[in-house]
């Protein structure tokens, strides 16, 4: 198996929306497919005129968290390279929030790696998003349906 | 719970403190004044009439600490072995924060010498700066911390810490206060860090009828009714960042944390 490539990073400042492309496939030949996810800042959400949202974390237990979920997702598919970027503080409508990029030989174990990191990383990483809108501030409330979607992955017991 | 300096009757009353054991002491007070952000301009350059504000406020609030029996009617002359007026300036809320730190080995305490360093300090601020601004106020004059004598430790939960955002480095543990007995230091995140209205606290291992989360909780609990959110099924919890339960044990100079489920991506 090659080696663990890994890379995560927490940041204030926007990334590009190609983060981790040429990092990730420089100098390899090996790899048949990349699959990247990036989500953004909606102007709606709990409520209809979201005007930016606020996100804290846990310096330190997130960098964390989101390496062993990276790692899990090594041991579970055949990857070469994965990357994940996550933006903290004031972020406004419309900017990239979060970026996961997988890169393996096959599509299919890029696809479910990259679904399965994001599912983690929503019930799991030490986020936490507090909206601005037209009618005050308020803290997110965490949802349901991505508790499911995490809980699709586990193996059948 | 009963006041030392009345005595039976009810009148004033120095305590006796002949019998006590002598032991290493220490109190820190902290203090603000608010000012107009060009009184604190001109103070920061040096410009105002009466010349270098802060060394006088400094010496001031020193020479105060050493006269506090003087001042206080039933207060002991105490022979201090250390005291220290810090300032700090801050721009954004234009205030200057004043910390005052009391040290002596002896039979009694010495937080009423570090709050009277952070009052007359304050008061000598103000006094340098009036001729520029009479609208300065002094507000949270306040005992921050106590250690030594037979009463324990006292650590006031921190109201004034900025959010946990941004402090720490990747793949550390931040290092937040430290406790002289052995202790956990508990962080309040996300909107649980709103509801209680702290950042942090410091809880010593002591104060624990069991050694673990439940029994943290618990002591946090009797504390003040605003930690029995914390036993709320929502809440999480993470012990040197490693998510725990309420089981978990937990040991000296650990990070705790409690916050709310998390809503990233």
């Amino acid at each position: 198996m090659a080696s663990v490539d890994i890379k995560v990073a927490i940041q204030a400042a926007p990334f590009a929306m190609a983060y981790g492309y040429d990092d990730a496939l420089a100098g390899r030949s090996d790899i048949g497919a990349v699959v990247s996810f990036t989500g953004l800042v909606r102007d709606f959400n709990e409520t209809p005129e979201v005007t930016g949202l606020t996100l804290e974390h846990y310096p330190g237990m997130t960098e964390r968290t989101l390496t062993e979920i990276g790692e899990q997702a090594w041991q579970r598919w055949s990857l070469q390279a994965v990357r994940i970027i996550h933006r903290v503080g004031y972020l406004a409508p419309g900017d990239p929030i979060v970026r996961v990029l997988v890169a393996s030989a096959h599509r299919r174990e890029a696809f479910e790696a990259c679904d399965f990191i994001m599912d983690f990383l929503k019930t799991q990483a030490p986020f936490w998003k507090k909206e601005h809108s037209t009618q005050g501030e308020y803290w997110v409330k965490e949802r349901h349906s991505d508790q499911q979607d995490a809980a699709r992955w586990r193996y059948p017991s | 719970m009963q006041l030392t300096h009345l005595n039976t009757r009810g009148e004033a009353n120095m305590v006796d403190v002949g019998d006590k054991q002598e032991t290493r002491r220490e109190a820190v007070a902290s203090g603000r004044i608010f000012m107009q952000p060009e009184t604190l301009k001109l103070l920061s350059d040096g410009e105002l009439p009466k010349g270098d504000v802060l060394a006088t406020a400094r010496i001031a609030g020193i020479q105060a600490a050493k006269r506090t029996h003087e001042l206080i009617p039933l207060c002991h002359a105490l022979a201090l072995s250390k005291v220290s007026v810090e300032f700090e300036i801050d721009v954004v809320e234009s205030c200057i924060n004043v910390t005052s730190l009391c040290r002596l080995n002896g039979r009694t305490g010495v937080e009423m010498e570090a709050l009277t360093a952070v009052s007359v300090a304050c008061l000598t601020l103000y006094d340098m700066c009036k001729a520029v601004d009479k609208n300065m106020h002094i507000e949270a004059i306040q005992l921050d911390s106590k250690h030594g004598g037979q009463r324990g430790d006292y650590q006031r939960l921190n109201a004034h810490t900025p959010i946990v955002t941004g402090e720490g480095v990747a793949g550390e543990v931040s290092l937040g206060q430290r406790c002289s007995s052995p202790c956990v230091r508990v962080k309040f995140l996300a909107e649980l860090r709103e509801r209680v209205g702290e950042s942090e606290a410091v809880v010593s291992l002591d104060q624990l009828a069991s050694r673990d989360i439940s029994g943290l909780k618990a002591a946090l609990s009797a504390r003040d009714e605003r930690f029995k959110q914390l036993t709320d099924q929502r809440t999480l919890c993470a012990i040197n960042q490693v998510m725990a339960n309420d089981d978990a044990l937990v040991t000296d100079d650990d990070e705790v944390a409690f916050f709310p489920p998390v809503t990233g991506g």
